[in-house]
């Protein structure tokens, strides 16, 4: 794998990372935007060893946490689950093939919110049905949509093996 | 969870994973690790978790916490700008109207005090403009036999004569203004030394739109700027009441009359309000009336 390429790996990675805190707040309700930095976690844990795809979860977690405060801990005890099933789950899939890649950013997704709102405590009733049930699933599908759009025009940068770099 | 996957490369699947490991027992430990770690952080009194939480977002989350500020000051800037914009716009739509209301404004006025000035024996009307090439020769006005109107009756403005009623409705009037060819009236000379007889002076070329002052005998000159007024001969129109300017010669007819050039006083297209006088004037003059319209504009 050339060198170039790893490059490009990161910087798609920090490009997401950067659209998170800039371009997500214009994409309307902050419940159903797609949530550009768990999309880099995932793609970055479907490529890793799952002990990484854990930690960078947990790292990731833990920063969502410091953003709000009253779920502290849930998010990055989420993330670090995600991250971790993310990165073992190239064990059981064939994750360069671009239907599984948006299969598991959709169920990544999903899992991650379905655990920080049952985790957190802060939901009850109505209101985590409604989050479960139905802004869970939107998020999680316009989330699959922008990772395949990612995959789709980033897929040689990112097919790169952690392995190998 | 503790196996050891080389997958290496594989015939039978196609994918070439090398020498990528799936979960060894330190990737396990380091997500137990996690786990743990994130009970603890779920676990964290609220006077360890704030000041945690803050150091974070002033350390390692400070730029992308920026970044974000400043998208978001971007996206406010861009709806201010657009909002900005249309109140410019907005502004500039009022802005085109306002000359024109301004100049609608003093001509009401002017009407008003003409108004006042002539007494009585006036209509005020509005003129009700066509969208047709020849709607200056004629106009229609908003006033007609309820209101007094008779046919001949002089049409003014603040400015001066704009025409003359042909023909009366119930409610409206039709006037021929002094821009048709078969309009004529009695004229002369602000200072009464010359009499003519005012006619358009035609309906082609670039002077279609003057008067012409017909009939002034040969030895009588008329200066440019001369004012011309109604003659109130014939009994038609009032005297006194502004034509025009003079503005030059127009010919000569073999040494015993000439014609000079009058630019009107007001043009039919202008014209929003008239007043129609109604009677009681005679032969009477009018000139103060406008005089002081002239004067208070």
């Amino acid at each position: 794998m050339r060198r170039t390429d790893k490059y490009r790996f990161w910087a798609v990675l920090a490009g997401l990372v950067v659209l998170q805190f800039s371009l997500r707040t214009r994409l309307g309700d902050d419940r159903t935007a797609p949530d550009f930095m768990l999309l880099a976690l995932l793609i970055y844990a479907i490529r890793a060893p799952a002990g990484r795809g854990a930690a960078a979860g947990f790292l990731v977690g833990l920063l969502r946490d410091a953003l709000a405060p009253a779920s502290f801990g849930a998010g990055a005890l989420a993330h670090t689950i995600v991250g971790y099933l993310a990165a073992r789950s190239k064990a059981v899939f064939f994750a360069e093939n671009l239907f599984v890649n948006a299969w598991m950013f959709f169920a990544g997704t999903w899992v991650r919110n379905c655990l920080v709102a049952l985790l957190s405590g802060q939901l009850r009733g109505g209101l985590l049905g409604w989050e479960l049930l139905v802004w869970s699933p939107v998020q999680s599908l316009t989330t699959a949509l922008v990772g395949v759009l990612v995959l789709w025009v980033f897929g040689r940068q990112l097919a790169i093996r952690m392995s190998d770099a | 969870m503790t196996r050891r996957n080389t997958a290496t490369s594989s015939p039978r699947n196609g994918i070439t994973l090398g020498s990528d490991r799936y979960a060894g027992r330190g990737d396990t430990l380091l997500f137990l690790v996690c786990v743990g770690l994130s009970f603890a952080a779920m676990s964290l009194p609220d006077h360890l978790r704030g000041p945690l939480a803050r150091g974070l977002r002033q350390t390692v989350l400070a730029p992308l916490l920026a970044l974000q500020e400043e998208s978001q000051l971007l996206a406010a800037s861009l709806s201010r700008y657009q909002t900005v914009v249309a109140q410019r716009d907005s502004a500039m739509l009022a802005a085109t109207f306002l000359p024109e209301l301004r100049s609608e404004n003093d001509r009401l006025r002017g009407l008003l005090g003409l108004g006042q000035r002539l007494g009585s024996g006036y209509v005020a009307a509005e003129v009700l403009h066509q969208s047709l090439p020849t709607s200056p020769l004629t106009l229609l006005a908003s006033a007609g036999q309820k209101e007094g109107v008779r046919p001949l009756a002089a049409v003014v403005s603040p400015e001066g004569l704009l025409g003359i009623v042909s023909a009366v409705d119930v409610q409206t009037c039709v006037v021929v203004t002094w821009a048709h060819p078969e309009f004529r009236a009695s004229a002369m000379a602000a200072d009464g030394s010359v009499y003519g007889i005012i006619s358009p002076h035609g309906t082609e070329g670039a002077r279609s739109w003057l008067l012409e002052l017909r009939g002034v005998p040969y030895r009588e000159t008329v200066p440019n700027g001369t004012q011309i007024l109604t003659s109130g001969l014939g009994g038609v129109f009032p005297r006194g009441i502004p034509i025009g300017t003079v503005i030059g010669l127009a010919g000569e007819a073999e040494g015993w009359e000439r014609t000079y050039l009058v630019r009107p006083a007001v043009h039919p297209a202008a014209a929003s309000h008239v007043v129609i006088l109604t009677g009681g004037h005679g032969s009477g003059d009018v000139r103060s009336a406008f005089q002081q319209a002239g004067e208070s504009q």
